[in-house]
């Protein structure tokens, strides 16, 4: 959104036909005079090593999987091996033109990709800056095994080499000193240092994650461009739609600063072999017919979309230099339709029931290691025995590699004993207060801004008789988070913010609002309706070097980013064995009054999955110092807001909001109010409704009631609660999560388990109603309310004497609810 | 309909008693007469008969709880019948069989007045705060009602029981906490505070002998119980003074050879020195009401008539029968009275009633060769007489030393209300009685 952009019906209404541009088709002519002058050939016939390498490596795995054995090592890997046998030209021709500062993101068949992209890598990188590399990678650990166990080899360049395939088997074989300790695996596997980033199992799952990377390096100047190697098959999916659109917004060229270079340098590289599990998206379970027509489809360059034979590698690497130039002038995005076939199976469990022998035969005819086999003999650029003798090197290479690998003392696993230590990798647990230092671009002096403004509001909102103050002149909610935006944005030059209303609007709920006049469009900007892709560039962003704030508006809508939330935000740090950080704080808000799809707190659905850390504050003073302490990290954040609460000023911790920077502790509740009879512990809004039970209960029942505000749902230090329970004996915890697994039943249980012998009753949650959210009318009958806390505690705690209760809370009706299943 | 049978109340001051053993089981035929269980009270171990005939439906306590006196303990009637009406409130289902048809709770929440809507369902539990409190307050819950839902003992429930209970020092509150020690039901602060004086080192673990050295281990319960519980309250909430003396024992044993040769139809051929002794005790303390009394909640009563209790030996442990009037009794009279009462308690037959309401205790090991010994105080009785042997003492007589058979007299006195001197004027002014014994017969 922006008044700079007029949407004039004249334009908009008038006739006239759409045109593409044409979409090249295998347009790449060989010239073998013209590929010896440009890359000799010594190059040329690395690329026929590189290919050998792949396949021979593939195979190893391939025997290790169906026969327990390869060259007369044995060994039963457990583990997933997806192979790419028969895609080796694609992987080697792709690398050829890349440098180690390009950066490649694939998917779970992606072992030749690493091994080219890390040969090539090898071949470009000075050997100082090779060895510094193998030396400073896991405090030099594999380097040491390798140089040990398999050999310096003839040169440094030589044990790199070596350094590569044992790195990447051992990761594959899950051994601590792989890549990533074994926590990534054979689908995951990556090594950032040679510009291999994470691969990733989720079909797809690369491409948002890669424009995010893109558009780290577009905002922050890195050189390079970011590939993501993706199937074919995922074409069929969301997110990588979502992906393609939101690396080929206008606003690059029409809003942005002309000085930061254009769209983000993103190649999405279909490693098109015609099969997405037992479908083939070519005639059958998609209709595109030659993928890279929907090129056609996203913008007017037609995404520069091409079909590259992907069985001749000097077309590949011919294809990626032309696209390179492209995407690092600012043009992208790139769309190549790289065609390959695999000559295994989706894994070695897939017997190819879905396709004839007689087409694999047709393909294997075609084999691009054959083919250029021939073709460097034709061209007189090796011998036969030279070739072949590549094979020999290479098997005995392996075997060394393997039996190394292998073995349980040279490369053993990562082992719950000493400590925890996959615990220790859930979380980075850094602060760090830029993520790069230089200047943050800003357009205005803070001291000019909105920030002023607020700063000058009253901190607190009651008078000194504790009388209401009038909201507009107090601090709120949505102004104190706005508080804590500014100041990370002008401490870190790196930190982004998007998400659909961010600009202009200043986000739906006004938490923005003056940040426009603040940022620069690359810092602030829209981004379109694409909450995965919203989430998963934030990913990309994040693990390549940057701090970013994505926001979803409401929770509800995590939904539609559950793979970029779930499966990737939450997993790339432990799943890269603490290679990776993930400063990302992901922004959504509980809603209310907007029915079922936009009133939903899913907390507990965050808090269920590892690696998240998760936060909900409740009242200004956390608002900023809970956002504060989320951007100082660099670990992710899902970050809940309350819209109640948005326009409120802070009523609850005296002194009110601090103008100046502060941050409130990890992981540790607020006693809200004290007492010694009972407690009531609850997270989000669902405080002030406690607040007013616990007011009613000390005035008509005189119960001292003590009320807790978790603040934190992980991580979360149940200290204080514990000891408050241990004190009152009695518990209630509320929250406006729907009460079926809600994350209140995990601090209940954990309580019941820590506390018991200090209880004086079953630990009893309150939640909303296991519905759909009614309309707003009706929205006292779904979300808890005051009474049902207190008809909760007479029901099931303590009786209260002379109370009626005015909301059926029995055990019974518990009981009900459940057998229902509502 | 199913007929309950209750607790008797088997004396006047007997509140409750302990189920110790259960004779029928449910489902055994019964008929009116039959004996239920064995029980147990503070006083003595009696049986509960069955005051109605059929089929044991429910027993509505388990061995071990302590029951109040008229609650119904069982349901007899016919197969099927409906105990659930009989059930006293605040008890759990134990051995009963499930009721016929159960009210929904929720029906019973609408009837029942509240506040404590759940109650009356009686099965609730105890909630771990509150059984932890109970027992670091060494407050015993059987048969505290249960305020939470369902009936459920909450903490509520235990302080409400326990503010009826004597206050503690902050200093006894602290060694207490620290587990090492028990407290009394009283103490001896003011108005009955317990202090640290009070506390009673716990009992220690057992040292780890190797196990065939262990002989028994018996289970302190009963009468055991009681008596352990009322000696270590006589010691610690009494100032006890023992003095000791001798008295001339030959008239005694002269009369008693009298009476042993006299003609078999007076029937006094069976009165004991013991019961020559009681004689002189009883009319001698007519003389020393203030040893004649019991000293209660900050006042001293005294009597007119002496009520002596004399202990008695049996296999449960020691009994303290009372004779009423013993001061108005004829020596004849006293002393059948004392042996039915002494036959009573060896056979366990003794009723409540006449283990209460003595004003003074006599206790007798001279039959065992002690010769004098320090009695413990029987209260709220403020005095006791231990008697020892009768052994030879030289004696200076005329000049010359004699070899004269003398009793021995051990008395205890709380001296919080008596003091030395009456004691011991008493006591000498039993000697002297027991010196004149044919003129005390007299009276």
């Amino acid at each position: 959104m922006t008044k700079t952009i007029t949407i004039d019906p004249a334009d908009v209404r008038a006739r006239s036909t759409l045109r593409g541009p044409e979409i090249p088709i295998n347009a790449y002519d060989s010239d073998p005079k013209k590929e010896a002058a440009k890359y000799g050939t010594a190059t040329l016939v690395r690329i026929y090593r590189d290919m050998v390498f792949i396949r021979e490596f593939e195979t190893m795995l391939d025997r290790i999987k169906k026969e327990g054995v390869y060259e007369g090592i044995e060994y039963n890997h457990k583990g997933p091996a997806h192979l790419s046998i028969g895609q080796e030209a694609s992987a080697v021709g792709q690398s050829l033109n890349l440098t180690p500062d390009d950066f490649i993101f694939g998917s779970h068949r992606s072992h030749g990709e690493i091994l080219a992209k890390g040969l090539s890598a090898i071949e470009q990188l000075s050997e100082d800056e090779l060895m510094r590399i193998m030396e400073t990678y896991m405090d030099g650990n594999p380097l040491r095994i390798v140089e040990k166990h398999i050999g310096a080899g003839d040169s440094l360049r030589d044990l790199a080499i070596n350094y590569l395939l044992y790195g990447t088997l051992a990761e594959i074989f899950g051994r601590e000193p792989g890549f990533n300790m074994g926590m990534g695996g054979s689908m995951h596997a990556f090594f950032p240092p040679f510009g291999v980033m994470p691969n990733n199992a989720i079909v797809g799952g690369s491409a948002d994650i890669a424009v995010g990377s893109a558009l780290y390096k577009r905002v922050n100047r890195k050189p390079g461009i970011v590939i993501a190697n993706i199937g074919d098959a995922s074409m069929g999916c969301g997110p990588v739609w979502e992906a393609m659109m939101f690396a080929a917004m206008d606003q690059y060229h029409t809003l942005w600063d002309d000085e930061i270079g254009g769209a983000p340098p993103i190649l999405f590289n279909f490693m098109n072999n015609f099969y997405g599990m037992g479908g083939q998206p070519k005639g059958e379970t998609m209709g595109f017919g030659v993928l890279a027509r929907v090129g056609l489809g996203v913008n007017e360059d037609a995404m520069h979309a091409e079909r590259v034979d992907g069985y001749n590698p000097l077309a590949v690497a011919d294809a990626i230099e032309r696209k390179k130039a492209i995407l690092l002038e600012g043009h992208g995005p790139v769309l190549l339709d790289t065609i390959t076939y695999r000559f295994a199976g989706h894994s070695p469990s897939d017997a190819s029931t879905y396709r004839d022998k007689h087409e694999i035969d047709l393909w294997r005819e075609v084999d691009s290691l054959v083919n250029y086999h021939e073709y460097l003999k034709d061209n007189s650029h090796a011998t036969e025995d030279a070739l072949e003798a590549f094979k020999t090197d290479i098997t005995g290479r392996l075997v060394k590699v393997l039996s190394a690998a292998v073995s349980d003392n040279i490369s053993p696993r990562i082992r719950p004993g000493n400590g925890d230590p996959i615990g220790a990798m859930m979380f980075s647990n850094q602060i760090v207060d830029r993520m790069e230092d230089r200047t943050p671009e800003v357009l205005i002096p803070k001291e000019e801004s909105r920030y002023k403004t607020t700063q000058e509001k009253f901190r607190f909102g009651l008078d000194e008789n504790g009388k209401p103050l009038s909201k507009m002149k107090c601090l709120t909610y949505a102004e104190a988070l706005f508080e804590a935006m500014v100041h990370r944005f002008y401490e870190d030059p790196t930190m982004v913010a998007y998400g659909e209303e961010n600009r202009d609007w200043g986000g739906a709920f006004g938490v923005y609002r003056g940040l426009t006049e603040m940022l620069p469009y690359h810092r602030l900007f829209n981004s379109p309706i694409s909450e995965g892709a919203i989430a998963g560039t934030a990913v990309g962003y994040a693990i390549s070097g940057g701090r970013v704030v994505a926001e979803l508006m409401y929770c509800d809508f995590m939904g539609r980013a559950g793979d970029e939330i779930f499966n990737q935000m939450a997993k790339w740090q432990s799943m890269s064995a603490g290679v990776l950080r993930m400063p990302l704080v992901l922004r959504v808000s509980v809603g209310a009054k907007y029915g079922a799809q936009h009133s939903q707190d899913w907390t507990s659905i965050c808090a269920h999955i590892p690696g998240l850390k998760v936060m909900f504050p409740a009242t200004p003073y956390d608002a900023k110092g809970m956002l504060n302490l989320a951007l100082h990290g660099t670990d992710p954040v899902v970050f809940f807001e309350s819209q109640r609460l948005y326009t409120e000023p802070e009523t609850l911790v005296a002194g009110g909001v601090p103008t100046e920077y502060y941050e409130v502790e990890m992981g540790e509740p607020a006693v809200r109010h004290e007492g010694t009879d009972l407690t009531i512990v609850t997270v989000g809004a669902t405080l002030y409704r406690a607040l007013e039970a616990a007011a009613e209960l000390e005035s008509k029942h005189g119960l001292s009631v003590e009320v807790i505000d978790a603040r934190f749902i992980n991580p979360l230090n149940y200290d204080k609660i514990l000891q408050s329970v241990r004190k009152t004996g009695k518990l209630v915890l509320a929250s406006d999560a729907c009460e079926r697994g809600s994350f209140m039943h995990t601090m209940a249980s954990t309580i019941s388990q820590l506390a018991f012998s200090y209880l004086d009753g079953p630990v009893a949650v309150v939640g909303a109603r296991n519905w759909i959210t009614p309309p707003a009318e009706l929205e006292e009958d779904f979300f808890p309310q005051t009474a049902w806390i207190i008809d909760t505690i007479h029901e099931r705690i303590l009786p209260l004497p002379g109370h009626q209760p005015s909301t059926v809370q029995t055990d019974d009706e518990l009981l009900r609810r459940y057998r229902c299943g509502i | 309909m199913a007929a309950p049978v209750v607790m008797p109340k088997l004396g006047n001051t007997m509140e409750s008693a302990i189920i110790m053993r259960w004779a029928k089981n449910v489902g055994d035929p019964v008929a009116e007469g039959d004996v239920l269980c064995e029980i147990e009270t503070d006083k003595a171990t009696m049986e509960v008969e069955s005051t109605a005939s059929g089929t044991l439906l429910a027993r509505f306590f388990n061995e071990g709880d302590d029951v109040p006196v008229l609650l119904n303990i069982v349901a007899i009637g016919a197969p099927g019948e409906d105990v659930e009406s009989l059930r006293p409130e605040g008890v759990g289902a134990s051995s009963a069989p499930a009721p016929a048809e159960a009210t929904p709770a929720a029906a019973q929440m609408q009837t029942t007045p509240l506040p404590v809507p759940a109650s009356v369902v009686g099965n609730g539990g105890i909630s771990p705060r509150a059984k932890n409190l109970a027992a670091q307050k060494q407050l015993d819950l059987s048969g505290l009602p249960g305020s939470g839902p369902h009936g459920r003992i909450i903490e509520r429930d235990v302080h409400a029981a326990l503010t009826g209970r004597p206050k503690v020092t902050p200093l006894a509150r602290e060694m207490l906490a620290s587990g090492g020690f028990v407290a009394p039901d009283q103490g001896t602060g003011a108005r009955g505070r317990i202090t640290s004086k009070d506390l009673q080192p716990a009992a220690a673990t057992l040292p780890s002998l190797q196990e065939g050295d262990i002989l028994e281990v018996i289970p302190v319960k009963g009468t055991r119980k009681i008596i352990s519980q009322r000696m270590l309250a006589s010691m610690q909430t009494t100032a006890q003074l023992t003095m000791n003396t001798f008295a001339d024992a030959r008239p005694l044993m002269a009369y008693r050879q009298r009476l042993k040769n006299s003609a078999e139809a007076l029937g006094l051929r069976d009165v004991t020195i013991n019961d020559l002794l009681m004689y002189v005790v009883a009319r001698t303390l007519l003389s020393y009401p203030e040893l004649n009394a019991l000293y209660t909640d900050e006042q001293i009563t005294l009597y007119r008539r002496v009520h002596l209790g004399f202990a008695v030996d049996t296999p449960r442990g020691l009994i303290v029968p009372v004779i009423r009037s013993a001061s108005e009794l004829t020596l004849k009279q006293q002393a059948q009275e004392a042996r039915r009462l002494a036959a009573a308690c060896q056979n366990g037959t003794v009723a409540p009633d006449d283990l209460n309401g003595g004003t003074f205790t006599v206790t007798n090991l001279g039959n065992l060769g002690i010769e004098t010994f320090t009695p413990i105080l029987n209260p709220p009785q403020v005095a006791i007489l231990g008697v020892g042997n009768i052994h030879l003492k030289p004696v200076a007589v005329d000049g010359d030393v004699q070899f004269i058979q003398h009793i021995g007299l051990s008395l205890t006195i709380n001296h919080q209300v008596v003091d030395g001197a009456p004691g011991a004027r008493f006591l000498q002014a039993l000697a002297a009685n027991l010196a004149q014994l044919e003129l005390m017969l007299a009276l």
